[in-house]
């Protein structure tokens, strides 16, 4: 893929964003560089967020805005040896970036009839009707400066695109690995389900260093109809890092979605979901669970789109905040006029572990239509005293009694993980987690 | 759907008539010239005036809020009136002496003017567009030491009370809305509750608009000292007009310790036509601080007029042990807009609060529900539950629900449930095969989805309640 | 057409219906006497729950074809909450739930709508308590139902008591009891069907709408009929039902020639 903006900083893009110093490239015939300009040229109409915007009220990323990143030159050289620790036992397909580059040497790509799993860039290559129908239409960057800043920037992803009645058993694994500090990388992911169709993706991030960098990710998918995708996210950046992620999926008729997101890692996590039942029987589950300490902050931001009748939505969102971490949640759901039937329900829990710790939770419904049945519900708290004294009187001390129940709270969601070896891996480091130490 | 649901019908608004009644209205504009003349209209104290413009420079610097979900056209403030008192010739020496004309009106809206008429013995604050023009039982309480007269007359008469409280819960600058009342009120109800006294009965403020051209933006300030307790009850009405007309009233309230206000409202401003033309702009701030241990705000509040309703009871539960309330249900229907719900801001260790929101929404309207429960680091072992209930009848109407919780204490419990219901065919079947009609079914369904609310009324008021709700929804499902 | 027979108090000649597009009921014929119980059996989907609600005049029902008379009158017309009034019952296979509605207000409505239809006396809050509590020891039921909303976290049998408390103080002409046995155990309907029988009598009719056996037991009728693709194919005494019972459904479909839908 060519490169059209010189290798500029974060601070640099933004500064030259406000200031109206981006210059587009010039015009190209290529539909990946007439998105790109088009992302460059709104961007001047877009204000770098701030708390006064209300989807970033309790979030303030200035930290990011004066972190001066630029894209990395060259990725830090990896071997698989270097790596197999973290690949998932179930996985066949594996694709892999450092420091936000592409691996071949380290991934396995798939290409059958019917199934492209690959880079981005090998996808373009190969597919570029798949490209142009769906790549920039599902992930709205008009109203969203990260999604357009990818967008502008996006050098390699990953390109998975199924055709009709294709089950692709085993989980594909897309493994972002970090490696070098103060570098940014934006990836961008498309994902194309066929009918009937159904994958598995375990889409994670991880670092080999405890500085901090950026990444910038964008995720767009469309399930045609009867597809299946359960998707799980990691995200264990490193504690300085800075990690914003938006998901946009659109679900067609009787296709089915089920997500799964964790935060562990990050300085500052922004992720934004963005889910349209676009057609009847639409279902979608997206369930997330997010476990910071010490300083971190981390907000989950969703909406899930009813826009048609008889879909359903089903969301559990988990907080647990130790230290003086801080913990972000905002859910919306919207259902539109025509959204007869509607069954969604959302609930959100939080634990504060500690007496800085502390939580902004906004579940929201927005309803248009009046045969519905939706609700929704949050609680705020700490571990039940009744519980804890329960344990206790069966003689657990108190620090393993409370260290069980935080665990439990945790466990919850990572029970829905359809993928045993990342549950296992997870379990386990829940469990680390949360022990006091 | 085999029965339609939707067929909606207007409950001829009842209140809708003005009265001739020659009236002293100052010229239209908003100038610190405006200013000074109301202030000195009403003859007050230069500290009083200070407080006026310091709020007008600062409300000269404030935009209109945009975030809530309503829409409107930006208002012209230079084309309000910001004066309006029905003329009398002389000081009233007795209720006998209140131009008959005015007598008429309120007896028409139902306000018990005359002491030998009042039912219940509830005492009446009647506020006519900007000025208050009786005040029953006056003498009665004043025996055991409460004060229950009109605001210009507070300022007269116990400035030193007013100086102390008033602009302690809502600032002068507080909100653009505030901001512009604490310019320009005019009148209001001003009640004091001393040490100890439990109020005898339930007071009253009746609030009426009658001018077309002028805004109504009135002050009350209700103070419960140690001990004490007090019921307040609220109504509003103003006639039809095609225009939009801006009410903007500041509510402050301030409990001491054990002190407990009960302040309860049902407001039936005019809601615009079926097309939504004309119908009040209802903004109003109204705020109560729980100042005291153990003090209590209690608000309830069943909203079926205006064109647009912005409002949020509030409770600051600063003292220990303290108890915030806030019971609602708001009723649109046509093009109203309802955008009301509370703030609960939790200080005080042990503090406790409870939102109890009913949304019913018919028609083209919109209800939104929209909270913040806020627990500050010192809100240790503070408790809040919230529940957001909403009924749709019809499907071109919304109703949306926008809690806000904030937590920064490790033992507070905040819990929130939402949910959405509706008037189904099949409940409507259920109710016609025990041989109950539509209508009927309709009017205890929605009882039903109110009960937790009309059950923190008083009686009187409960009552009155019920039957705009069934007046307002008359004939909406069938 | 001036009828003779004031004892009929049921007639429903080659009734059709659909739902939405689908035709459900095809030409079903019944006749019922005051003083008489009925019982339609048949497989689900044969139609039997249809005609219940097709009887009542629930909404979603379309009538396509025939008539229904009640009391001699043509009922086909009228409201649902028209043929109530009229004596016309239906206790619901699955009753709907009203949150925030009180049981109690619920059931005095409902009752005093009726009265109020007879000319007789409408009662009080406190003269229908006691007249409600009376009405509910037939029934073996905890007057906490009353202060609870109407059928919200009732249990099935719960819910299928109230419906036949409904029946008890409504006291209708002919009541259709749509799978009231179903959700409920030994011991619960044998409670059910001791108040329905005690509520029978020469002046009403009961249908029961059954796809078992057991409720027979209990609640003995004079005639069983069979449903099947939505007509009545077989009639028959109550040993019918055993037979049934005992040798299933497929014992009778293949026997058209029996179909009659009329009693002898």
């Amino acid at each position: 893929m060519n490169t059209l903006i010189k290798n500029v900083s974060f601070q640099e893009w933004i500064s030259s964003w406000n200031s109206g110093k981006i210059t587009a490239p010039e015009h190209s015939t290529n539909y990946l560089d007439q998105l790109r300009t088009n992302a460059v040229n709104h961007i001047a109409a877009l204000k770098f967020p701030s708390t006064r915007d209300e989807e970033w009220r309790f979030t303030d990323i200035t930290p990011l805005k004066h972190a001066a990143f630029k894209q990395p030159s060259a990725a830090t050289e990896l071997t698989a040896s270097d790596l197999t620790q973290y690949f998932i036992d179930e996985s066949v397909i594996r694709i892999v970036f450092v420091d936000g580059q592409y691996m071949p040497g380290l991934s396995s790509t798939a290409a059958q009839h019917g199934v492209t799993i690959d880079s981005l860039s090998k996808l373009v290559a190969t597919d570029i009707s798949a490209v142009t129908q769906h790549l920039g239409q599902i992930a709205e960057y008009h109203n969203n400066a990260f999604v357009a800043l990818n967008t502008a920037f996006m050098q390699e992803g990953v390109g998975i695109v199924i055709s009709e009645n294709i089950v692709v058993d085993a989980p594909i694994h897309v493994l972002f690995v970090a490696t070098q500090q103060e570098v940014t990388a934006c990836p961008r992911c498309l994902l194309v389900v066929g009918a009937g169709s159904r994958i598995t993706l375990v889409e994670e991030y991880l670092a080999l260093t405890d500085c901090a960098y950026t990444t910038n990710a964008v995720i767009e998918a469309q399930l045609a109809d009867s597809a299946n995708v359960n998707h799980i996210r990691l995200q264990r950046e490193s504690r300085e890092a800075f990690h914003i992620a938006n998901t946009s999926v659109q679900i067609a008729h009787a296709a089915s979605y089920q997500s799964i997101s964790i935060a562990l890692g990050a300085q500052i996590s922004r992720f934004d979901q963005h889910i349209s039942l676009a057609d009847q029987h639409a279902q979608c589950s997206i369930d997330g669970l997010t476990l910071i300490s010490d300083q971190q902050l981390a907000d989950t931001h969703t909406w899930i789109d009813h826009i048609k009748p008889q879909a359903t939505s089903r969301q559990l969102h988990k907080c647990i905040a130790d230290g003086s971490a801080h913990a972000v949640f905002s859910g919306k759901i919207i259902v539109r006029p025509d959204a007869q039937q509607t069954d969604a329900r959302q609930m959100n829990r939080n634990l504060l572990l500690s007496d800085k710790a502390s939580i902004d939770t906004k579940p929201q419904l927005e309803i248009f239509a009046d045969d519905v049945k939706c609700s929704h519900g949050a609680t705020i708290g700490q571990l039940d005293a009744d519980a804890l004294f329960y344990l206790q009187s069966r003689g657990l001390n108190l620090a393993s009694a409370r260290n069980l129940l935080t665990y439990a709270f945790g466990a919850e969601v990572i029970d829905f993980i359809p993928v045993d070896s990342v549950k296992q891996q997870l379990a386990d480091l829940i469990l680390a987690k949360t022990r006091i130490h | 759907m085999s029965v339609a649901l939707q067929h909606l019908v207007n409950q001829p608004y009842k209140h809708g008539f003005v009265t001739k009644i020659e009236s002293d209205t100052a010229p239209k504009g908003l100038s610190e010239d405006t200013i000074r003349m109301v202030s000195s209209k009403k003859n007050e104290p230069a500290w009083l005036l200070d407080f006026r413009l310091e709020a007008y420079r600062r409300w000269l610097n404030m935009t209109a809020p945009a975030w809530q979900n309503v829409h409107y056209p930006e208002i012209d403030f230079q084309a309000i009136s910001y004066y309006s008192a029905p003329k009398s010739k002389k000081k009233l020496a007795s209720m006998d002496e209140v131009d008959p004309e005015l007598l008429r009106t309120f007896e028409k809206l139902g306000v018990p003017m005359h002491e030998r008429a009042a039912l219940a013995g509830v005492a009446v604050d009647v506020i006519f567009d900007s000025v208050s023009v009786a005040t029953t039982y006056k003498e009665k309480l004043a025996e055991v030491g409460i004060i229950f007269c009109s605001f210009s007359e507070a300022v007269h008469n116990h400035p030193e009370l007013i100086k102390q409280y008033l602009g302690t819960v809502v600032p002068p600058g507080d909100n653009f809305y505030a901001a512009l009342n604490s310019a320009v009120f005019t009148d209001g109800s001003f009640c004091f509750i001393p040490k100890g006294v439990k109020c005898p009965m339930d007071l009253s403020t009746y609030f009426r608009i009658n001018t077309e051209e002028s805004g109504q933006f009135e002050r009350t300030l209700i103070v419960a000292e140690e001990g004490a307790s007090v019921s307040y009850l609220e109504g509003c009405t103003a006639p039809r007009f095609d225009t939009n007309q801006l009410h903007a009233a500041v509510v402050e309230l301030v409990a001491l310790d054990n002190a407990d206000i009960k302040y309860s409202t049902v407001q039936n401003w005019y809601a615009g036509d079926e097309n939504g033309i004309g119908g009040i702009y209802n903004f109003v701030t109204k705020r109560g601080l729980a100042r005291g241990r153990n003090s209590r705000i209690s608000w309830t509040q069943v909203e079926t007029g205006s064109a647009i309703t912005w409002k949020y009871p509030s409770c600051i539960l600063r003292g220990e042990n303290s108890v915030g309330e806030f019971y609602s249900v708001a009723v649109t229907n046509n093009y109203q807009q309802a955008d009301t719900g509370t703030k609960m801001v939790h200080i005080g260790a042990n503090t406790r609060s409870t939102i109890v929101s009913k949304g019913i929404a018919a028609g083209h309207s919109n209800s939104s529900y929209r909270g913040l429960v806020r627990m500050t680091p010192t809100a240790t072992n503070a408790r809040n539950y919230s529940q957001c209930d909403s009924m749709l009848i019809g499907n071109k109407c919304g109703a949306h629900t926008f809690p806000y919780i904030q937590v920064k204490n490790n033992s507070a419990h905040v819990e929130h449930e939402a949910s959405t219901s509706k008037i189904g065919e099949d409940q409507l079947f259920y109710f016609a095969q025990r041989g109950i009609d539509a209508e009927e079914a309709v009017s205890m369904i929605i009882n039903g989805f109110c009960k937790e609310v009309f059950q923190q009324l008083p009686m009187e008021f409960a009552v009155e309640a019920t039957k705009l709700l069934s007046l307002k929804l008359e004939g909406s499902v069938g | 057409m001036i009828r003779a027979d004031s004892s009929i108090l049921l007639e429903v000649h080659d009734l059709h219906a659909n739902v939405e597009d689908t035709e459900i009921l095809k030409g079903l014929n019944l006749t019922v006497k005051r003083g008489e119980i009925h019982a339609i059996m048949g497989l689900n989907g044969s139609g039997k729950s249809t005609f219940a609600k097709v009887l009542a005049g629930h909404p979603a029902y379309r009538m396509t074809g025939g008539e229904i008379l009640f009391n001699g009158m043509d009922i086909t017309s009228l409201a649902p909450e028209e043929r109530a009034r009229a004596g016309l019952f239906l206790a619901f296979q699955y009753p709907v739930e009203i949150p925030g509605v009180a049981n109690d207000q619920f059931l005095r409505l409902a009752y005093n709508t009726v009265q109020r239809q007879r000319g007789k006396e409408e009662l009080d809050p406190l003269e229908f308590d006691d007249f409600v509590r009376e009405k509910m020891k037939l029934l073996d039921m905890n007057p906490g139902f009353l202060d609870r909303s109407v059928n919200e976290g009732f249990s099935g049998g719960e819910k299928k008591r109230n419906e036949i408390l409904q029946m008890a103080l409504l006291e209708p002409m002919l009541a259709v009891l749509d799978e009231t046995d179903s959700g409920l155990d030994i011991d619960a309907l044998r409670i059910v069907a001791k108040g329905v029988n005690q509520l029978a009598s020469q002046d009403n009719a009961l249908i029961l709408v059954t796809h078992y056996q057991r409720l027979l037991d209990y609640i003995e009728p004079d005639y069983v009929h069979v449903m099947e693709a939505g007509r009545i194919i077989k009639t028959s005494g109550k040993e019918l039902a055993l037979e049934l019972e005992a040798h299933g459904y497929d014992w009778i479909s293949g026997d058209k020639t029996r179909a009659s839908g009329v009693q002898p």
